[in-house]
């Protein structure tokens, strides 16, 4: 070991914070928080020592900042390995065919669908905290509600984004934290407000709530049209056969007047049925994968704006 | 000798029993404790040498949980963070039983070989 041993708590989890650089960011904030509660529990434990004397004997019980760096990497890669749900055989092996309807196996591919249905409620609701909590703060400023309300705001902002986090990770598979933020080094209000603003992520958390409006849109409108149009057309053969067999009153799937080229659709009504069925199903199947491919584009935006770097 | 191998070789060891012990100490627990409160018992029940650094503990709790062997639950707490209080779960008490009988299992093996029984 090459570095001196931290005197502070606030050295220790720096020097922690550089051994398990390169690590996944997620993991990064867990374990700095882990620390965090352990070390200012022991100088608490002990009020006639002073914080660097409670540190000299940390390196014997707590760990030095590399052991427990080790720990938390061993860990880790134990974890993932163990908790991965395995990928269904369909959806990995085989040839192209079976791979792309193995993706009704997957169930990230569900879950993805469903995540892009639901942001349209969660942008609105993000878009609306961000635009109302920065307009108020920005009114309160002059007032002595000003600064206890910009700091709920960041706070809510903050719990937002590990709840968002949580969210994400269950529908992909992502790593994300799974520990609200480090507060950072006890300062007086106002030295603790400036560190806010002087944040990237404060603003980035921000930003990624703003944008989560349009993308939800986005997401949920081309979701909801793809898979009606999908489901619609997959349903065509059963209307079809429905009307052959005289059960559908007098619905008219094909009207006289619907022609593709020489071929008046009405003639060949079952024909034509089952390729519109065929399409249908070809639809849905392209509709799983590319929720999968939004799920995982977003997940890879959400880490950049929401997660602090890994220094 | 070199003292790292021996440090290497406990290390080996803790690798399962750091999660049996730990299991055991929430078991045996009445109430909810968080992982500092943990540590503190384990090195009050350990006179002398540590057998594994205190810091070692907070990951294999949060394996634990996120396998579902215990729930947690958050706690403000005026000296530092939010503590993160630990209780185990059904499934937990039916994995440190069944942990227990291959601990007990392996201790005995071991033993009729070291302590030179087996003859």
């Amino acid at each position: 070991m090459s570095v001196t041993a931290p005197r502070s708590i606030d050295e220790y989890l720096k020097q922690l914070r550089s051994a398990l650089s390169g690590e996944d960011a997620a993991l990064i904030q867990d374990a700095l928080y882990d620390a965090e509660e352990y070390l200012r529990a022991e100088v608490a434990a002990h009020p006639n020592h002073s914080e660097a004397d409670v540190l000299e004997v940390i390196a014997t019980t707590y760990g030095a900042p590399d052991e427990v760096a080790a720990a938390y990497r061993d860990t880790e890669a134990k974890v993932k390995a163990a908790l991965k749900p395995p990928m269904p055989a369909a959806a990995t092996q085989g040839g192209g065919v079976r791979r792309f309807f193995g993706v009704f196996l997957d169930v990230r591919a569900y879950t993805s669908l469903f995540y892009m249905l639901l942001t349209l409620a969660t942008g609105i609701a993000y878009f609306t905290i961000v635009v109302t909590g920065l307009s108020l703060s920005v009114g309160f400023a002059i007032l002595i509600i000003g600064i206890p309300f910009f700091l709920v705001f960041i706070g809510v902002a903050r719990v937002i984004a590990l709840g968002e986090g949580r969210l994400l990770e269950a529908v992909t598979g992502e790593r994300m934290p799974r520990r609200p933020v480090h507060p950072g080094p006890a300062a007086s209000w106002l030295t603790r407000i400036a560190d806010m603003l002087k944040d990237v992520r404060t603003w980035t958390t921000l930003l990624y709530m703003l944008l989560m409006l349009p993308l939800g849109i986005i997401y949920f409108t081309v979701a909801v049209t793809v898979l009606s149009i999908g489901l619609a057309l997959t349903v065509v053969p059963l209307a079809a056969i429905a009307q052959h067999l005289g059960w559908a009153g007098n619905l008219t799937l094909f009207s006289d007047d619907v022609s593709i080229g020489p071929f008046m659709l009405a003639e060949h009504s079952l024909l034509a049925a089952l390729l519109f069925g065929i399409v249908g199903v070809l639809v849905v199947t392209l509709l799983m994968h590319l929720a999968r491919a939004v799920a995982r584009g977003h997940v890879r935006l959400a880490k950049t704006l929401l997660v602090a770097p890994g220094a | 000798m070199d003292d790292s191998q021996a440090r290497k070789f406990q290390k080996d060891l803790n690798a399962g029993l750091v999660a049996l012990v730990l299991l055991a100490v929430l078991e045996r627990s009445t109430e909810d404790l968080y992982g500092y409160d943990i540590a503190k018992r384990l090195q009050r029940a350990n006179r002398g040498e540590a057998l594994f650094k205190e810091g070692t503990i907070y990951p294999v709790l949060r394996a634990l949980a996120a396998a579902g062997l215990l729930t947690s639950r958050i706690v403000p707490s005026y000296a530092g963070p939010a503590r993160r209080y630990y209780r185990i779960t059904d499934e937990g008490r039916a994995m440190l039983r069944q942990w227990s009988d291959i601990w007990r299992q392996t201790r005995g093996f071991v033993d009729r070989f070291i302590e030179g029984t087996d003859s």
